[in-house]
Order: C-alpha cells, then structure tokens, then sequence
C-alpha cells in the first residue's frame, strides 16, 4: 500500500509551487489568445508550390503597409486528390473589421500577386472576429465557468459535504491553473476549443475526484471510530488507484495521436486535455483527498 | 433473473434502433466523399462540410427597437439568398443580452463574395417604365442611350433587366421619369408597406402598396402620365412585377391586381419589402472553411481516434481478459448509439463535436474500470462470479452517476453559453455521457451477468492471498 497522505504537506507544496510558476508565465509571458479573444483576421491559403514565409509576408506588406506585422506559419502539407498542397496561416493583427471591400482587394490581390509568381493559391478558411464579437466570447466563457462552479459545488455539496464540495473546487482551481500555465509556457493558442478542452478537464478532475470521495464516504461508515481520518483516506487511494491510472492511461492514449496528427483545428484542445488527465489524475491521488482531511477531523469532534 | 431478461432485451431494442438511424438510406448529402460518406445521415456542420457564417449587427437609429424590425430584416435576407440560389442558407436572429443580430449560414460555397455584397448592401429597389419586352439569351445592348442627370451625376437613362424567374425575358425600361420639372426616380425609400390580400372585388389576388408622403406624389404624377402603359418594380437588377397603370393614382396607396396564386403575391409583396431593408449590417463576424480543409482535418481526427480507440481496446483486453472484451463492446455500443442519436435528431456534428464523440471512449472505459474494480473487490472476497458481478454493478451505480452527472452539467452550462461549432462538442458530449451511463450499467451487466463463468476467478482470488500475506 502507497502512502499518499504521510507526505501531503510536501505534495501540497509541490503544487503551490507549480501553481505560482504557472501564474508567473501567465503573467509575464501571458496567453497566445487565438482571434476568438483577441479579435482580428485569419486566414489559410494553400498553394500549389512551395513558397517561403517572407515571401508570404512581402507580398502582404506590398498589399498594405499593415500586414507586414501579420504572424505567418507553415501548416502540414494538404494532400488532395493526390497533389500536394502547401499550406500556410497568416494571422493579421487588426481585423478588417467586417470590411467586405477591404476583404475582397485583400483576397484579389494576394491570388494576383502569387499567379505573377507562377504560384497559384486558394483560400481554405477565412475567419474575422470584430474586437465586439471578441469581447462577448469572453465574457460568455466567463460566465460558463463561473455558472459551472456554482453548479458543481452545489451538486458535490448535495451529494457528500460541503467540505468535499470546497476540496474538489480547489482541485479543479489547482489543475486548471496548472494547465493554463503549460498554455502559456507552450504558447499553445487559446481560442473557443479551448476553453471546451477547459470544461471537459473540468468535468474529468470532478469526476475522478469524486470517485475518491465516494471511497472515503464508504470506508469512514466501514472504519467509523476503527480508524483514523488518514488511515481511512489513504485506504481509499489505494482502493480506487488502479482505476484511476487506467482511465487516465487510456484517455491519454485517445487524446494523444490527436495531439499529434490532428493539427492545427483540433491542437488546443488536445493540448489541454492530454496535459489536464496527467494533472488531473496527479490532484485527485495527493491533493482533493489530502486537503480535505483537516476539515473532516474538525467535524468529527 | 427477470430483470436481466429486460436488460438484455432493452439492450439489443438500443442498439437496432441506433442502427436503424444511422444506416436509413438517405438521399441527401449524396456528395459527400471519402470518410464522410459513412456519415451521410448525419448533418455535419460548416467547419466540416465547409461553408460561410456571416453575422452582422445592425446599425440603428436611436430610439429603434431591434425587435420590432429583425423579422423584417430575416425576411429580407432569406427571399435575397433565395433569389440569387442559395436555397440552403439559413437566417438565424441571434440573441446576446440586449443585443439582436443576423446571422447567415451558407454550407458548401467558396465563392463567399457575392454572398456577401447580397447580405451586406441594402439592396435598390425601383419602379421603371417598360418600354418594350423581348426574348433573349443574353442582355440585349441599348443603341444611342440617352443620359440624365440625377443627384448631380449624369446616369444613362435605358437599360435591359431581366425578369425574376424567366431568364430569357428581358425588360427594356427607363429607369428614370422625365416628366417634372426635372428627371427624378422613384425608389424604394417611397415604399412604406407591402401586403398581399384577396381580391375582393374581382378574382384572383392582389398586391397592396402604401408609399411616404413624398412618395404618393411622385406615384400620382407618374401613374398620371402611364395610363395604359406597363410600370416595371425591380430589385436588384431583376423584375418582380410589371403591373399595367389602369388609371392615375392618389392617396398614397395602390394595388397590384390580376396576380392568379396567392404565392405570387405573397412573394411580390415580401420582395418589394425586401427591397427596404431598414437598417445597415456591418459585419460582427465570419467564419469562412474551405470544403477541401474541413475534410482533410476531419479524416486526420478520424484516422487519430481510430487508432486511440484501438490502443484503448487492446489495452483494457491485456488488463482485464474477458472483462476488457465487454469493455470493448460497450465501448463499439456507446459509439453506435451516440452516432445514431444523431442521425436521429438531426443534431449538427461539428470538428469540436467529433472530439467529444472521441472523449466519450474515456468516460465509456472509465465506467467499466469503475464496475470492474468494484467486481474484483468483491471477487477478493470469495464472492462468486456471478453474485460479484451483481454486487459490483450495484456498488458502483452511485459512484458512476455523481461522477458522469457532473460532466453532464458542465455540458449543460457549456451547451447554453457557447455558440456555434463548440455547442457541437456540447451536444455530443452531453449524449456520450449519458450514453456511456446506459451502456456501462444495462449494456455490459446483461453480458458480463450471463457470462460470468468466462471471468478468471482465480487471478483475482489468488492477488487476493498474496495481499494477504
């Protein structure tokens, strides 16, 4: 039998410690926050020949002097109908706004200036957020996070005790934390998916912890008075361990060849899943259980 | 015994509907190519399929109520998209707090612009004296046109518009009215209303007009000068209607009679409407994908969970032997019942979506790791089998409900808060959780309960001993 709760002070610390790094990269380095937040323009143009990205970038500058501060990247090669096809994503700093005008010389003058080349490129995806649109998207995903804790706390609260409710907050907080700050480290683009990949994380760190609690509530009817608090917790970890490794394991194993080969739509959400299931998994073993031990203490007597 | 005989007829009705759902030929969507063909009973959204959302808000004058005009705008957009061909579109009211805006879906076209001039211009609308009408294939050219002067700017004064419906009937009218003082035109900023009604008088129906104040002066000293001639109503470089003038007309209203459908004029009366649209749009946002994109990044996910579910499956099969197998099965159930749930309620599957259907692998094994561990538990006791296995799904129904129900509820929040394609994930998340509840607790019991025998007993109990020393 592992012992989980001998060491909780040191687990704790370890988290604390984790939590502020992350706090440190979100505010310094802070967020790759995908047009869904920021606002602005994007697009993804292929092309049948393979071009450099400043070659991209001077004939955006030569379009407007404003493009030339545009991010470009080189996406995987498109394979369609047995031709290769380059494919590149060129983020514009400001929108345009919902200009149709602006939009149509943009588009006109890129297939232009490429086919002078002998490059002829095609328009895959074209999004454009107004910085209103922006604003609202954040505020609605405040909204659902905010709203959710609510729910989920009175739900645990209704279903165990109001402590256990605190401790799986406070393990959901730890892992989201955690995982944002692996967002900025990486600088892994936060956009509308990702914040889904956060509710997910959200509804599985739930899930795992209350499977634990669900433990506990049983042993401490099984051991009343025969046990001590830690005894009774660290059984219970024992007990539910081996489930807990194995869901983990085999989400991770599903999220992971997504992460790799799902590309650039479906990254950020990948991301956060694979990094939240280790997290998560890590919090409901040595931190959701542990940290609820003081309070059931003090409610025994 | 009983209610393991319910359990497995409830399981197999599940499952012939579910595969009823998803494999009904359907026609539509015929299209689709590749991975997506396997999924034509499904209806997949922009981001898949490929296709424009344009959203715009509307620019109001203070005082405006928004409510009071959205209906008229939908209306406007949809009979514009539906004149110019894109019959597929959908115009939605959008509503975020105490804002209302439009929003514009168009599946499958690349050509997104002239979509866009259509939704984004207010569009003109004009009433023109016909001058003759001829057939033709092709615009017919105006020889020694003749040129007004109109808001300061010299405007030639004939053209050719085609009708609405017939693509060969081509109008040659004068689009401005030169009998005042000086040429003026008469557009639709004159009309205030439109309706169609029953002609009581005659039979047939009939179209009514009410013009502005302005408006029914000009109308009387144009209807003044056509007696007998025919007055051409044209939106958008098309004519709706070219009504003969029988007599000059006062008051500020008229009536097109003679019309032999009410359909017709139903369809005068809203595109002579559409011509108004009330208010500027400006765009809010758009979300544009490609065809080609959305069926590469869809394969690639496709092809990146097959893999992880067939890692998952032999993984649970080397940790749990013939349990792992039930697993497996409940696992290929949930899918196939989460695929034809949606196929059966018409549900959208977007590329977030597709990652919720991929995370339901996990939640679908990790009810059975539950149950599993739970049966082993009592395994270790010297239960038998098949007693285990009843005390195990037992043990673990409330464990499994707080632990999905959770998930649902932040499906829930998710599915009211979000928008667009991530309500997707939303929908099939909420369905996968609740599907995984029923495969886990009705699905896998009614095959691990008649074939309890098959479970290595003695693994368990022998792990059991050697914990014991």
């Amino acid at each position: 039998m592992f012992d989980f709760v001998g060491k909780r002070k040191m687990f704790i610390l370890l988290s604390l410690l984790l939590i502020i790094t992350s706090l440190i990269f979100v505010f310094t380095k802070g967020f790759n926050l995908g047009v869904d937040f920021a606002g602005g323009t994007e697009f993804v143009i292929s092309s049948d020949k393979e071009v450099g990205v400043d070659e991209v970038r001077d004939i955006l500058s030569s379009i407007k002097s404003d493009y030339a501060t545009a991010k470009i990247a080189k996406l995987k090669n498109l394979n369609v109908e047995n031709t290769e096809l380059y494919q590149y994503l060129v983020v514009l700093k400001e929108s345009l706004s919902g200009s149709t005008s602006l939009k149509e010389e943009l588009i006109n003058n890129m297939k232009e200036k490429f086919s002078e080349k002998g490059v002829k490129i095609e328009f895959l995806e074209f999004n454009d957020v107004s910085g209103y649109a922006a604003e609202e998207i954040k505020s609605f995903a405040w909204y659902a996070v905010i709203i959710s804790l609510i729910l989920l706390l009175a739900y645990i609260t209704l279903r165990f005790k109001f402590s256990f409710g605190v401790g799986a907050i406070l393990a959901l907080a730890h892992d989201i934390l955690i995982t944002m700050g692996f967002y900025s480290m990486f600088s892994i683009e936060i956009n509308v998916a990702a914040i889904a990949a956060f509710l997910t994380l959200a509804g599985y760190s739930l899930n795992d912890t209350i499977v634990v609690y669900d433990k506990i509530r049983e042993n401490m009817k099984k051991f009343r008075g025969k046990k001590s608090i830690e005894e009774i917790v660290n059984i219970s970890i024992n007990e539910v361990i081996v489930r807990s490794l194995n869901t983990s394991i085999t989400t991770f194993l599903v999220v992971l060849p997504i992460l790799i080969w799902g590309g650039k739509a479906i990254a950020p959400f990948a991301f956060g899943l694979a990094v939240g299931v280790v997290v998560g998994t890590y919090s409901s073993l040595y931190i959701a259980s542990p940290i609820v031990i003081g309070w059931l203490k003090k409610t025994k007597i | 015994m009983k209610a393991h005989r319910v359990r497995v007829i409830i399981s197999v009705l599940v499952i012939l509907t579910a595969l009823f759902m998803f494999f009904w030929p359907s026609n539509e969507n015929v299209e689709n190519t590749g991975v997506l063909k396997y999924l034509s009973n499904i209806k997949l959204g922009l981001d898949i399929q490929g296709g424009s959302m344009l959203e715009y808000d509307m620019k109001l004058d203070e005082g405006t109520d928004p409510n009071e005009i959205i209906d008229n705008v939908i209306l406007v957009l949809r009979k514009r998209l539906d004149a110019a061909g894109y019959t597929e579109a959908v115009v939605t009211k959008v509503v975020s707090g105490n804002k209302i805006r439009v929003r514009v879906e168009i599946p499958g076209i690349t050509d997104i612009e002239t979509a866009e001039k259509l939704i984004g211009s207010r569009g003109k609308l004009y009433f023109a004296e016909v001058v003759e009408v001829q057939t033709s294939d092709t615009k017919p050219n105006v020889s020694r046109n003749k040129y007004v002067v109109i808001n300061g700017k010299e405007e030639e004064l004939y053209d050719y518009v085609r009708d609405i419906y017939d693509e060969t009937t081509w109008y040659k009218v004068k689009k401005y009215f030169t009998f005042g003082e000086e040429p003026f035109e008469f557009t639709g900023t004159e009309v205030i209303d439109a309706n169609s009604d029953i002609n009581t008088r005659n039979s047939g129906f009939k179209v009514n007009l009410k013009f502005s104040s302005q408006g029914s002066k000009k109308f009387e000293l144009i209807t003044g000068n056509l007696i007998g001639k025919r007055l051409a109503i044209i939106l958008d470089n098309r004519v709706i209607i070219a009504p003969t003038v029988n007599q000059k007309i006062t008051g500020g209203s008229a009536e097109i009679t003679g019309i032999q459908t009410i359909d017709e004029a139903r369809n005068v009366s809203a595109l002579i409407k559409a011509g108004n649209l009330p208010v500027d749009l400006i765009k809010f946002q758009e979300r544009t994908t490609g065809p080609t994109l959305g069926r590469d990044v869809v394969e690639t996910i496709i092809k990146a969970g097959l893999l992880g579910l067939f890692v998952v499956m032999i993984y649970m099969i080397i940790f749990y032997g013939w349990m792992g197998l039930v697993a497996d099965i409940a696992l290929l159930f949930n899918s196939m019942l989460l695929l034809g749930i949606l196929a059966g309620t018409n549900a959208i599957l977007t590329l977030p979506g597709l990652a919720g259907i991929i995370l339901t692998f996990g939640t679908t094994v990790d009810g059975n790791v539950i149950i599993y561990e739970r049966i082993k538990e009592e395994l270790r006791h010297g239960r038998p089998p098949l007693t285990a296995v009843r005390f195990g799904f037992d043990k673990a129904f409330w464990t499994l409900f707080d632990a999905n129900l959770t998930t649902v509820l932040a499906g829930v929040v998710l599915y009211y808060f979000a928008t667009g394609t991530v309500r997707g994930f939303a929908i099939t998340l909420i369905i996968g959780t609740l599907g995984s509840m029923f495969t886990n607790l009705v699905v896998s019991r009614s095959i691990l309960e008649s074939t309890s025998h098959l479970i290595n007993v003695k693994k368990y109990q022998k792990a059991a001993v050697e914990e014991g020393k």
